[in-house]
């Protein structure tokens, strides 16, 4: 990364008792891997801090290091200007400090009231007294516009309503610093709003609200302070009034990064792919996609939006012949491929980048060559009379590594040493390389940093240019609204809305993404927190 | 309570050591093979021998003299053979524990073959190793039709399967194919149907190096075909192989066939090549061994061969021990236990550290 000279970590030596929270010159290292690089900090009592910083950056283990589940190899928390040794989640709730993960850790199984009070049960005579803990989980809930029905099942509660418990977990065990951990990930950007509105409300309170993030639009309409972290190590600390969002990107990547729609030559290609009214079930058995139909042409990038878990899991396993589809067709490059048949399916023209990277996408413990051949092992000149000609599979490799930049030393390094972003790009060099005229790409850049994320975004549009049909789906409303000619919004299992790319607004894709103009509430909500 | 759970969980292991990966995976194996020794001297003195007198008695009863080198082959034998039927299930991430039983089926099976038939050598004795072979696809053939056709666990079904084919073939011997006024065994084999001895001094045979080039083959099959890469893919990662375009169902259901085919041929090589007859329990625990011997080399064919040649000194060296010591041939048993132990303790430990420093901090 280049230096950063424009901006210098400006801990704040005034006045120690208004801050909440401090951390002094922390450091944590992971074998070589060093995480945090003494990182100074100061969080003010009664202000929303954002922490933000580029996956990787450190923000995760800084916050995991202040709630004792890490301890650093140096430097020192201090909390209400006393200093304190955090050595474990159980003192860090004593000292008033309680957080939110991003991964829930609820029982689906009992209640909304039960999983507040998990582990802390109020009892009368040795047993749970169910009426106490239904009271004080109202009357938190009350107290805080956290709004949650404490006799409801959490099983079948939506993932806006299970953060709602997870918070009010933290509130019953006595927090006054509340830490949330990425916690718009799952949310519409409506929850996300009624979120920060619950947040200001805390602060008014008086407590002080931390929050880990990369969305930089929710950071600028809701933090009063921004502290950026590069490297593991702090970039500043400024108010957020003073900053504007590419000064964030800017201090995030050291460097200009443009979020602005790429330009694009017209193009009219014929019809790839083909969906007629496709159903399918979910693993539970549940209908995950309903009527589903739309067509993807050669040259187009259409793009798939939704909250996660409304069916763009289903949707790609069901293109890619990874599942079973109950009723509908799919023709792909002219080709019937509904059989559920991976390898019929890629014969007949598929590239697919996986969203599950880790598991789907690579094999980790194999070379990076033993990746760039999967696919295509029963090809020729990769393999003849079914034995793998090696020789030419690392010549190959060693060219796909260079032109999709991986950083890596050379064919035969593990694809498990490699960062997110270079087994993103692993990825991207075997599927791209195969010149298939239709590419399915699913959340291409999650977890990836945003150097890597642009290069990524450029090979998509150079495939879109060269005449392949694209589908993309993805997450982040942004990297839709930078590529996409076309957005299909999703919600339960459906196609609820199609928008231009050029003319769509974020609040109208909010609002179909939340399935607000949806008649028939009766559509069940699919995949709760799947 | 759940807070105590996530520290235990979350804890990162005091910062590893750099090292290179094959030097702390060899260092972790003599770990284990030293506990294991210490828990077999610990034994040794309780029942009152000195472990020194012990350990060196086993080490001369299995390379003392080139009698004794040649008992731990022929003991290795087997081992080597069941090795590789197991490491061909671990491979493709499957698990074949029923080799002691594929192993019974496939000796019984060449045996029949050799006392039923009359016919010239060469054809006999290929017939008598075809049978075996097919005894043993035959008996995995259950467990993998329900694996790969609905998913049933194959660990369950082919340990059951074991007791079934050591039951069985224990009652054809006994009630069928008894030879009158014997031991509890068949008619020994028309002398066409029997592998070659290699010396004069050793019933150590041809079986020996057809273990080795099995192993050699597999290992070969494995790096360089494309069959042997995708079963490699699917042991590693089922979904990546999946994605891939690989047939896993399919699959599944062959990598069991060979891997019991391979079980049924270490039980033909050893009626046909050192007993020249099935006896019932002829060969107790050579299948187990393998499977341990195989699961010890991590699945490597060619590793597998070493780590199976230990167990067979371990088992030759035992022979000496219990005649010459108060110490019974059960505490080589004891010593491979605690091998195991160890070793599963060590994969343990190494998934945590590998979840802990590297999912940990990519996290997305």
């Amino acid at each position: 990364m280049s230096d950063h000279q424009g901006f210098r970590p400006t801990p704040s030596f005034g006045a120690p008792m208004t801050n909440a929270i401090e951390m002094r010159g922390v450091s944590k290292r992971f074998g070589p891997v060093i995480a945090n690089d003494d990182v100074s900090f100061a969080v003010k009592k009664g202000e929303i801090h954002a922490i933000v910083g580029e996956n990787g950056a450190g923000k995760t283990t800084l916050m995991n290091i202040l709630f004792g589940l890490y301890h650093p190899d140096t430097g020192e928390i201090i909390i209400n200007g006393e200093k304190v040794e955090v050595d474990s989640p159980r003192r860090a709730i004593s000292l008033g400090l309680g957080m939110v993960h991003q991964h829930f850790k609820l029982v689906p199984s009992l209640t909304a009231a039960d999983n507040v009070f998990l582990g802390i049960e109020k009892t009368r005579n040795g047993l749970i007294d169910h009426a106490a803990q239904i009271a004080q989980t109202r009357e938190f809930s009350e107290k805080f516009g956290l709004s949650v029905d404490p006799e409801a099942i959490v099983a079948n509660l939506s993932v806006g309503i299970e953060q709602r418990i997870e918070i009010l977990k933290v509130l019953v065990r006595g927090a006054e610093v509340v830490i949330l951990d990425e916690p718009t990930a799952v949310l519409t950007p409506q929850e996300s709003r009624e979120l920060f509105r619950t947040l200001r409300g805390f602060t008014d309170q008086g407590m002080t609200v931390i929050f880990i993030s990369h969305h930089l639009s929710e950071v600028m309409a809701v933090s009063d302070t921004v502290t950026v972290l590069r490297d593991g190590k702090v970039v500043g600390t400024r108010p957020t009034a003073e900053l504007g969002e590419d000064d964030l990107v800017r201090m995030m990547v050291g460097r200009n990064v443009s979020f602005s729609r790429r330009k694009r030559p017209r193009t009219d290609g014929e019809r790839i792919l083909s969906l007629k009214s496709i159903w399918a079930r979910d693993n539970r058995g549940l209908p995950a996609l309903q009527d589903v139909s739309f067509d993807v042409h050669g040259g187009e990038i259409v793009g798939i939006v939704g909250v996660d878990g409304n069916g763009q899991t289903e949707l790609a396993e069901v293109i890619s012949g990874l599942r079973h589809v109950s009723h509908g067709e799919i023709v792909l490059h002219g080709q019937k491929i509904q059989d559920g048949d991976p390898r019929l399916v890629r014969h007949a023209g598929l590239a697919h980048v996986p969203a599950d990277r880790l598991h789907r996408g690579v094999d980790k413990a194999d070379t990076i060559s033993g990746n760039i051949l999967m696919g295509r092992q029963d090809e020729a000149p990769w393999s003849s009379r079914g034995v793998i000609n090696w020789r030419y599979v690392r010549e190959r490799t060693e060219e796909l590594i260079k032109r999709f930049d991986i950083r890596a030393n050379g064919s035969r390094t593990l694809v498990k040493t490699l960062s997110g972003g270079n087994m993103q790009k692993v990825v991207l060099a075997r599927e791209f390389s195969r010149a298939m005229p239709f590419l399915l790409v699913d959340q291409p850049t999650r977890g990836v940093d945003i150097g890597a994320m642009e290069g990524i975004h450029d090979e998509i549009m150079r495939q879109r240019n060269e005449g392949a049909a694209v589908l993309l789906i993805s997450v982040q409303l942004d990297e839709i609204m930078t590529l996409a000619d076309r957005i299909l919004v999703m919600f339960a299992g459906t196609i609820a809305g199609e928008v231009d790319a050029d003319t769509a607004t974020e609040d109208e894709i909010g609002m179909l993404m939340a399935g607000r103009n949806l008649s028939a509430a009766a559509a069940p909500t699919v995949n709760e927190a799947s | 309570m759940s807070e105590q759970s996530e520290t235990r969980e979350l804890t990162p292991a005091k910062a590893p050591v750099a090292m290179p990966e094959w030097l702390h995976s060899l260092l972790g194996t003599l770990l284990a093979i030293s506990i294991a020794l210490l828990g077999g001297a610990v034994i040794a003195i309780m029942v009152g021998e000195s472990p020194f007198h012990v350990f060196m008695t086993l080490l001369r009863g299995a390379f003392g003299g080139p009698d004794r080198i040649a008992g731990s082959l022929l003991q290795s034998t087997p081992i080597i053979i069941s090795g590789i039927a197991a490491c061909i299930a671990f491979r493709g991430g499957l698990f074949n524990i029923g080799v002691e039983g594929q192993l019974y089926m496939g000796g019984f099976a060449a045996a029949w073959v050799g006392f039923s038939f009359v016919l010239p050598a060469p054809l006999h004795l290929t017939l008598g190793i075809a049978a075996a072979i097919a005894a043993g696809a035959l008996w995995i053939l259950i467990p993998a039709f329900f694996r790969a056709r609905y998913g049933t666990n194959e660990v369950v079904s082919t340990i059951l399967s074991n007791y079934v084919a050591i039951l069985l073939t224990s009652y054809f011997t006994i009630f069928v194919f008894k030879r009158p006024g014997g031991w509890s065994e068949t008619a020994p084999i028309s002398t066409t149907a029997e592998l070659p001895q290699l010396f004069e001094f050793s019933r150590l045979n041809w079986g020996l190096f057809i273990g080795v080039a099995l192993a050699v083959g597999l290992h070969m099959f494995l790096t360089r075909t494309t069959a042997g890469y995708s079963m490699c893919a699917m042991g590693s990662n089922p979904k990546f192989a999946e994605y891939g375009g690989v047939p896993i169902r399919r699959n599944v259901f062959l990598i069991l066939l060979c891997s019991g085919a391979v079980g049924g041929l270490a039980g033909g090589v050893e009626t046909l090549g050192v007993h020249h007859r099935f006896m019932e329990g002829f060969a107790p625990g050579f299948g187990f061994d393998g499977v341990i011997a195989a699961l010890l080399a991590n699945g490597h064919p060619i590793l597998t061969i070493f780590t199976a040649l230990f167990f067979g000194a371990l088992r030759a060296g035992s022979l000496l021990m219990e005649v010459e010591t108060n110490a019974s041939r059960e505490l080589i048993t004891v010593v491979q236990a605690f091998i195991i132990l160890a070793v599963s303790a060590q994969l343990l430990v190494r998934r945590r550290r590998d979840s802990q420093a590297g999912e940990r901090r990519w996290k997305y």
